[in-house]
């Protein structure tokens, strides 16, 4: 034990940056980007952190299957119906790809501040936010398009990171519940949205219909799959996940990582923790806004009274399905596309409420919690043995 | 005295697969104090939590009173006249005193509280043991010594004549210490049995009336203390060999001062002053050993070198350059590196791989990060390495740290404190909870850096501990620096400076220990505090 | 119709305040038990939509309003079961346990109710508590409105502060929840038992959710809506924090709610140059400030949102 110390004691204590000779030999064989082969490794090591959350949505469905069977519905029938509601055909494919890209955004967006252990439950806002900043650059700044487009951009991002920030200075200096904030937020916004399109932002030749004039249709995201409303906009959102995997291995994401995990050893570090409240509220809001700008210009075209529905409540279910992972939150994304599409289909057809999906979706995290902590104790008690 | 009160019999307790106890034997007669040894993981914890209703043994027999009894909650042990004075104090801050024992005693009103009748009671009980506790008083405005008496009080509120003690002198004064003890013996003469946990032979040996020594789980001696009982015997009870680690041959020439203190003042996190003018030097190639009773300023000392907390006024010198400024992150690159106290809770992310956890201090370093991305490769090796050379025992550097031993997280953080050749190193009770084993590594380690060169201030509350790897030692009592000394001047000397006395000669000391029987001493560290720092000084003369 | 300074604007402003502050204030009172105890229960919006169903229904299909009543307060003492389990129990993450438990809440009450009434023209009603006449009291000009024209659920939430402020501070249950919230470990150590006490805070609040969301169908409305509860679990929440967890000043902060949705109401109905729903989104507002006011200043409990299990560090 003694002369290894020795020895590394000697080896870094030459040089004060600690970079002992064989460890720069070291640095230098090994390219400084992570090869392919630790890109793979981490895709098989999302793989096999998925198997928890398919056992939980199966469980949810297996549940929900059998409220169904007591209340009078075949619950076979009623899923083979969301299923086919979902893949039946090319329209409702695309339909369910169309859902998909604004999930997926959100839920990113959503899982960088979930990562840093910061709630932030208003997704709903912030994609409003961002859809209307969009939608008011397309509609009433007086620039060419080409202009126009990142333009709006830049103002969604800024809604974004202005509530975000906001709220999250709200938190790392006022100690203000991001919880409940971001929630007001929401509540706030649909009554901001319901304004503007009431008031001020009202189409004036949309015979008194609460909604904006749309957008030029030279800003409108084009058409991926002719024939359906599918956009460009799933191009953006594969992107953005990407984006996401990248971003967990660099220096801000490993920050917002360590600082989820435990502030003090993060202050300790050197690590500023407020601001890095602060920044990860702001890119979590900024990336839920981009959400909002990509259905702005890809599906809706304008502003209607409750744009964003219930997909910010669905982006932290798949936040947490996916793990906080990029990877998996794609694929749970998708999966509750499938869901939420199928869902309004089994409703129509089959006479299922809608509301269905929602208790899936809060028994979803209900099991998948249970099941992090049934870890725990496994954890904790292999601890103790060692500790003892 | 002849019935036993307490007869433990073939106790064995595992937790999965590795035994905390064995086969344990234990005997606690009425009117007498039982000292239980053994070093840190010995078992003697385990085995009284078994008594005490916290676990349940996996096999043996308990007898009290010589009847066989099991015991399945605290609450069984309360009814059976067991109290129990745990290392950390389980009393609620925010309550009163009279609030913290009426949760442990039912009501007479019930479901109502019957608030006066405990007061009173707790008064006539407080007179009758000399515990001079005042029933309204909030805990949180209680010094350590205080509190600790309201724990002796709510057993003795409970009806215990069986009382166990867990370290009870850990954090407290060489003076608070005393005044413990002769508590302890009104308690013996009145018939009660005690049982003594500690780790510390001297005082075994000064109150115990009989021992019975854990090793690894197993009962390894049991005797009656006499004035024959030397501390060597019972040393190699307890750890099996002779071993007091010798570090001889230390003293090295020492170089210039590598950083300079003077006059620092800083509030602690509930705004009341914690450092209150500390001046001090560290230099080059030397230990300085920074003793002290817990919570006289010695957390927030550290944390203000660090930088994560700030100082009010005073300055800090760090080779030529003024500290005070820089922040956390710029004080890491100038190579202040921090082994913190509590390692689980501030030194390490328990959940993180070891990989992790020893990049960060560099991981924005060239040699870790790129210009977008980690170096994921040379985080991997780097991990690689340090385990090798660290003997880190563990599956490998994906492995989490919280699966990690206490010994083998220490040394994750010791990989990364000392990996990169630190300049100042600060170690704040580096061995705590640690094994032998594992306590000798990392003063090894300090040793070793000091022969690098580096300056190592090293807090510690154990003396053993200070005075085997410390070149100078300076006291630290109510926020300030109350001396330094050399290790040649002794541990009386060291021990009234950390009862925050200045004027030492023989004379005194016989007072301290006579008095202190009457009045226990307020130099505790809460009340320390608020206390005017003469104060102690005066009221013992 | 007179002006905001009339007489007659604020007799029913203050009386609007009284009656609206209610759902706000029962709830808030039964997650004082919870947090005291160290739970965060963010899943009151569920359990209020819950309680709102279960006293409809239970009213509806009984004929009796109490029978209602009953139905909500067991309903949300069943429900709040889901949240115990996993912040106890399973000891997982609080916030994430509460959504969970609020998007259960809320799909599991719209479903149940599409499921009992299906789509109807003209939505099931109920025969709402009416407001009680106190002899004398009532006539009495601009105090009687204000004060005794209410119906009985209103006097209840009045009731239920000082019952909330007598278990907390006078009863050994009350210091046992404090001690729980504050020093588990302590708590354990003098035989307590940390994981009943917080069961129990946990259901208690419950059934005062489930209370407060009944008074939204029987008391206020009379018949369910999906979103009828609006956030206001959540602002019982909010409500809490301000307070400092004291019943007593959990009145006055829900008054202060109370208050301004009633002011919105008014005004509203008055048609203010003001747009309605600058004045909809009033409470929402009030709660941010009111949340960065306090939130610095207020000694959380300090084992709050922190699972306890024996044995563990």
């Amino acid at each position: 034990m003694k002369p290894a110390l020795k020895k590394i004691a000697r080896a870094s204590g030459r040089s004060p940056s600690g970079t002992s000779s064989p460890m720069k030999q070291a640095s230098k064989k090994i390219a400084p980007i992570s090869g392919r082969a630790s890109f793979g490794k981490s895709f098989e090591a999302a793989a096999g952190r998925m198997w928890p959350s398919l056992i939980a949505v199966l469980l949810a469905l297996f549940l929900c299957g059998i409220l169904l069977a007591l209340t009078g519905h075949n619950p076979l029938r009623a899923y083979a119906t969301l299923l086919n509601g979902a893949f039946g055909n090319k329209n409702r494919f695309a339909e369910t790809l169309v859902k998909t890209v604004p999930i997926l955004i959100l839920a990113l967006g959503t899982s960088v501040a979930f990562r840093g252990k910061l709630w932030n439950i208003g997704g709903n806002g912030q994609y409003t936010a961002g859809a209307v900043a969009a939608v008011a650059v397309a509609v009433y700044v007086p620039l060419p398009i080409a202009l126009r487009i990142p333009l709006s951009l830049l103002a969604s991002l800024s809604a974004g990171i202005l509530i975000g920030g906001g709220l999250g200075l709200l938190r790392a200096k006022l100690n203000a519940n991001e919880v409940i904030t971001t929630l007001m937020v929401n509540y706030i916004m649909v009554q901001l949205l319901s304004w503007l399109v009431n008031g001020p932002m009202m189409d004036p030749e949309g015979f008194g219909f609460p909604q904006t004039p749309l957008v030029p249709e030279a800003m409108k995201l084009p058409i991926l799959l002719a024939g359906t409303r599918l956009h460009f906009g799933l191009i953006p959102a594969l992107l953005t996940a990407a984006a996401a995997f990248v971003f967990w291995r660099t220096r801000a994401g490993f920050r917002i990582d360590l600082v989820g995990e435990n502030p003090e050893v993060a202050a300790a570090s050197g690590v500023k923790v407020s601001k890095n409240i602060v920044a990860a509220m702001a890119l979590s809001a900024a990336v839920a806004a981009f959400a909002g700008w990509v259905d702005a210009f890809g599906l809706h075209g304008r502003l209607q009274e409750n744009l964003s529905g219930d997909l910010g409540t669905i982006a932290v279910v798949v936040a947490l399905l996916g793990g906080l992972n990029p990877v998996g939150i794609t694929a749970a994304s998708f999966f509750f596309s499938v869901l939420v599409v199928g869902g309004a289909t089994m409703q129509r057809f089959e006479g299922v409420p809608y509301s269905l999906v929602g208790i899936i979706q809060g028994l979803i995290i209900v099991f998948i919690i249970s099941r992090v902590v049934f870890d725990r104790f496994k954890e904790a008690r292999r601890v103790r043995n060692l500790v003892r | 005295m002849n019935r036993p009160l307490v007869r433990l019999s073939g106790i064995t307790k595992s937790f999965s697969e590795v035994p905390a106890n064995n086969s344990v034997d234990f005997t606690l007669y009425p009117g007498s104090v039982h000292g239980l040894l053994g070093e840190n993981g010995a078992g003697k914890t385990t085995l009284m939590n078994i008594l005490f209703g916290l676990y349940r043994p996996d096999s043996g027999k308990i007898f009290l009173r010589e009847k066989e009894t099991s015991i399945h909650s605290p609450l069984d042990a309360m009814k059976a006249g067991i109290g129990m004075v745990h290392q950390h104090f389980m009393l609620v801050r925010t309550l009163t005193v009279t609030e913290n024992i009426m949760l442990g005693v039912p009501s007479s009103k019930f479901p109502f509280l019957d608030s006066r009748r405990v007061r009173d009671d707790i008064v006539r009980l407080s007179e009758v043991y000399r515990l001079n506790v005042d029933p309204d008083a909030p805990v949180s405005g209680l010094s350590v010594g205080e509190q600790q008496r309201v724990e002796i009080l709510t057993a003795l509120f409970q009806g215990a004549d069986i009382l166990i003690l867990d370290e009870p002198t850990a954090v407290l004064t060489p003076g608070e210490s005393e005044d413990l003890f002769s508590i302890l013996r009104t308690l013996r003469d009145d018939g009660k049995g005690i049982v003594l946990i500690s780790h510390k032979l001297e005082e075994i040996l000064s109150i115990a009336d009989e021992v019975t020594i854990l090793r690894s789980g197993v009962v390894t001696g049991r005797t009656t203390v006499t004035a024959d009982t030397t501390k060597k015997e019972l040393t190699r009870m307890m750890v099996g060999r002779d071993v007091l680690f010798d570090f001889s041959g230390k003293k090295a020439p020492t170089g210039g001062v590598v950083l300079e203190i003077s006059g620092l003042k800083a509030r602690d996190d509930r705004g009341l002053s914690a450092l209150d003018g500390v001046s001090l030097d560290v230099r080059e190639g030397e230990i300085l050993g920074l003793a002290g009773v817990d919570g006289n300023g010695q957390k927030e000392l550290c944390q203000v070198i660090t930088g994560v907390r700030e100082s009010e006024s005073g300055t800090m010198v760090f080779d030529g350059i003024n500290l005070v400024p820089l922040s956390p992150k710029e004080r890491i690159r100038a190579g202040v590196r921090h082994i913190p106290e509590d390692r689980q809770r501030s030194g390490l992310v328990m959940n993180w791989d070891i990989r992790r956890n020893l990049i960060l201090k560099n991981y924005d370093s060239p040699k870790i990060s790129g210009p977008l991305l980690l170096k994921a490769a040379r985080i991997r090796e780097q991990a690689d390495e340090m385990i090798a050379a660290y003997a880190i025992k563990t599956q490998g550097g994906e492995e989490p740290v919280r699966n990690l031993s206490g010994g083998n997280q220490q040394k994750v953080i010791l990989a990364r404190e000392m990996g990169e050749n630190p300049r100042l190193l600060i170690a704040e009770h580096p061995t705590r909870g640690l094994d032998i084993g594992a306590t000798e590594y990392v003063r090894r380690c300090l040793l070793d850096r000091k022969a690098a060169g580096a300056a190592v201030l090293m807090v510690s509350a154990d003396l053993e501990e200070i005075f085997q790897i410390s070149d100078r030692i300076a006291v630290m009592y109510n926020g300030r620096i109350l001396g330094v000394v050399k290790p040649e001047e002794g541990r009386n000397r060291v021990g009234m400076l950390m009862a925050g006395i200045t004027d030492t000669n023989e004379d005194d000391r016989k007072r301290t220990a006579g008095t202190s029987a009457d009045a226990p001493s307020k130099s505790g560290r809460a009340a320390g505090n608020e206390l005017n720092p003469g104060e102690p000084e005066g009221e013992l003369r | 119709m007179s002006g905001i300074w009339s007489v007659d604007f604020l007799v029913s402003l203050l009386a609007g305040t009284l009656r609206i502050s209610t759902p706000i204030l029962i709830p808030a009172l039964g997650e004082i038990y919870t947090q005291r105890s160290g739970i965060l229960n963010l899943g009151v919006e569920g359990l209020m939509i819950m309680g709102a169903l279960c006293g409809f229904m239970g009213a509806f299909f009984s004929g009796s309003l109490w029978f209602g009543l009953f139905c909500a307060v067991l309903g949300g003492a069943v429900f709040s079961l889901i949240m115990g389990f996993l912040s106890i129990t399973v000891g997982a993450n609080q916030v994430i346990a509460g959504t969970a438990l609020t998007i259960l809440g809320t799909g599991f009450a719209s479903f149940i109710y599409r499921e009992a009434f299906g789509i109807r023209k003209l939505p099931p009603i109920v025969e709402t508590f009416q407001s009680i006449r106190f002899p004398i009291l009532s006539d009495i000009p601009v105090i009687g409105p204000i004060l005794f024209s209410h119906n009985i659920l209103v006097y209840l939430g009045w009731i239920l502060v000082f019952v909330t402020w007598i278990v907390l501070e006078k009863t050994v249950f009350g210091l046992k929840v404090k001690a729980v919230g504050e020093y588990p470990k302590a708590a354990d150590a003098k035989g307590i038992r940390v994981a009943l006490i917080r069961y129990a805070c946990v259901v208690i609040g419950g059934m005062y959710a489930g209370l407060g969301g009944a008074f939204m169908t029987l008391g206020f409305m009379d018949t369910y809506m999906d979103h009828m509860i609006a956030g206001r679990g959540f602002i019982a929440v909010s409500v809490v924090i301000f307070a400092r967890w004291d019943p007593r000043r959990a009145l006055w902060a829900a008054l202060l709610f109370g208050g301004a949705n009633a002011l919105q109401m008014r005004l509203q109905a008055m048609g203010m140059g003001v747009p309605p729903q600058f004045l909809l989104a009033l409470p929402y507002v009030l709660t941010i400030i009111v949340l960065v006011l306090v939130s610095k200043k207020v000694a959380f409990p300090s084992a709050f949102t922190v699972p306890y299990f024996r044995g563990d560090k």
